[in-house]
């Protein structure tokens, strides 16, 4: 278990060493998510939504912003690898589920730092009151993390076929879409002080995202190899 | 524990490669097919062929890399007590593989490089391993140096060292002495007799003439 953990570190900290030196996937993420939310603070802006409607709509909103920018940068993880021609050394060196943790947790690191720019000015730009800041920090992590599991997962899959990005949203979209509802619904419960529709939520995103990991850590040698 | 035993148990083993009847097709296009040979510790198995015969994809087929259309590949350990079949999922335990298909990562050092695959092939002594594997393809002055700063040759020459690292008993090697300069070729060919002297099993595909003289078993790709 140990020699696991060392092997995905390893994994990880060539990625995150990579990415500090190119800043291609944080680059990619940023300008994304800042350019849909300005877009949406400038077509809809604070105070054009009646306030029976914020919490569920601005939560909509809120997750699809977070939701395209993570489509459009969290698959470098792995197209990187097939488009710098380094995936075979990696596939002889490594193991499957060593090089699947190490991406899965830099996807992970990636999507946190997408929250933590996005979230609060998209907060302040919609004028987003949340009733409770811990909870909504407890729904993003859960969130976060599913994100992750999907898109490291999808990104294997796509890296070994030819049409990158279209296919990459294609397959990413349905495993998705449950893990959105999910999340607009704990999100607009988070908003509108309403804590027992959060529960449902959090259970909901708890069990789809262990049953996510689950199925991906099975599924990915697979994939990989 | 008992993994670990197994690689390095592995790494010390003598390695036969033995396949036949191998196709590959490409969609509708087939590359090649009925391709059959052995490859024996201590000798060079020679891989010849135009370019666009498949020797880079033959290779492929050989490491594990791609799956052939028809045939087998067999992966032979003379440590095991009856010779027998290694699993393919083992055969990255050791195969060393140096082609102009598969890169190292150019943000990282030469020395970064290796520290990366030697971590995740969980070797021992990393730091004097890595050094060692530089300073003999000549690449220690330069190891603080970014790969994406390397000249073609001395990428070359740390696909090389990221190839000995793990000391592994099978070598396969597609045009290994492309981008060397003179004295690099003169390093490669005592590196290839220094491995075929400890019982190394090598397989290798080219169209040098002075590489072809380093094998006398060969396999011919048709054009």
């Amino acid at each position: 278990m140990l020699r696991f953990l060392a092997e995905a570190r390893a994994v990880l900290v060539k990625d995150l060493l990579g990415e500090l030196r190119t800043r291609v996937a944080v680059s990619t993420l940023g300008l994304f998510a800042i350019t849909i939310l300005v877009a949406v603070a400038y077509a809809v802006g604070p105070f054009r939504i009646s306030a029976e409607d914020r919490p569920l709509v601005l939560a909509t909103l809120l997750w699809i912003v977070l939701l395209f920018a993570a489509l459009a940068g969290l698959d470098r993880s792995f197209v990187k690898e097939e488009e710098a021609r380094t995936a075979s050394l990696l596939r002889l060196a490594a193991r499957p589920l060593a090089v699947w943790a190490g991406k899965l947790v830099l996807n992970l690191v990636l999507t946190y730092l997408l929250m933590a720019l996005i979230v609060p000015l998209f907060c302040v730009l919609m004028a987003y009151r949340v009733t409770s800041v811990p909870k909504l920090v407890l729904l993003l992590g859960i969130g976060g993390y599913a994100l992750a599991v999907v898109t490291t997962m999808v990104a294997a899959m796509i890296s070994r076929a030819m049409t990158r990005g279209a296919l990459f949203s294609v397959l990413a979209l349905p495993l998705l879409l449950p893990l959105l509802i999910f999340l607009i619904q704990g999100t607009a419960a988070v908003a509108g002080g309403d804590v027992r529709a959060l529960i449902p939520a959090v259970r909901a995103l708890i069990s789809l995202g262990g049953a996510m990991t689950v199925a991906s850590a099975l599924l990915f040698p697979a994939v990989w190899e | 524990m008992l993994r670990a035993h197994a690689i390095f148990s592995l790494m010390r083993s003598r390695i036969s490669v033995r396949f036949s009847g191998l196709a590959k097709h490409f969609d509708m296009r087939l590359v090649f097919r009925d391709v059959s040979g052995e490859a024996r510790p201590g000798e060079v198995l020679l891989i010849t062929g135009p370019n666009g015969s498949g020797k880079s994809t033959l290779l492929a087929l050989l490491a594990g890399l791609s799956r052939p259309s028809r045939g087998t590949v067999l992966h032979l350990a003379s440590s095991r007590p009856d010779g027998s079949e290694i699993p393919r999922s083992d055969w990255r335990n050791h195969i060393g593989v140096v082609s102009p298909a598969m890169a190292v990562y150019d943000e990282l050092s030469g020395l970064e490089n290796l520290r990366f695959f030697a971590r995740v092939r969980g070797l021992p002594d990393i730091e004097t391993r890595c050094r060692a594997a530089l300073e003999q393809v000549g690449l220690d002055p330069t190891r603080g140096t970014l790969v994406r700063g390397f000249s073609t040759g001395m990428t070359q020459r740390l696909k090389i060292a990221q190839a000995m690292l793990h000391e592994p008993p099978l070598m396969l090697l597609d045009e290994p002495g492309s981008n060397l300069d003179p004295e690099g070729r003169q390093w490669l060919e005592r590196w290839v007799q220094d491995l075929l002297a400890t019982g190394r099993t090598l397989i290798l595909a080219t169209n040098d003439p002075r590489e072809m003289e380093w094998g006398s078993c060969r396999v011919a790709l048709p054009g």
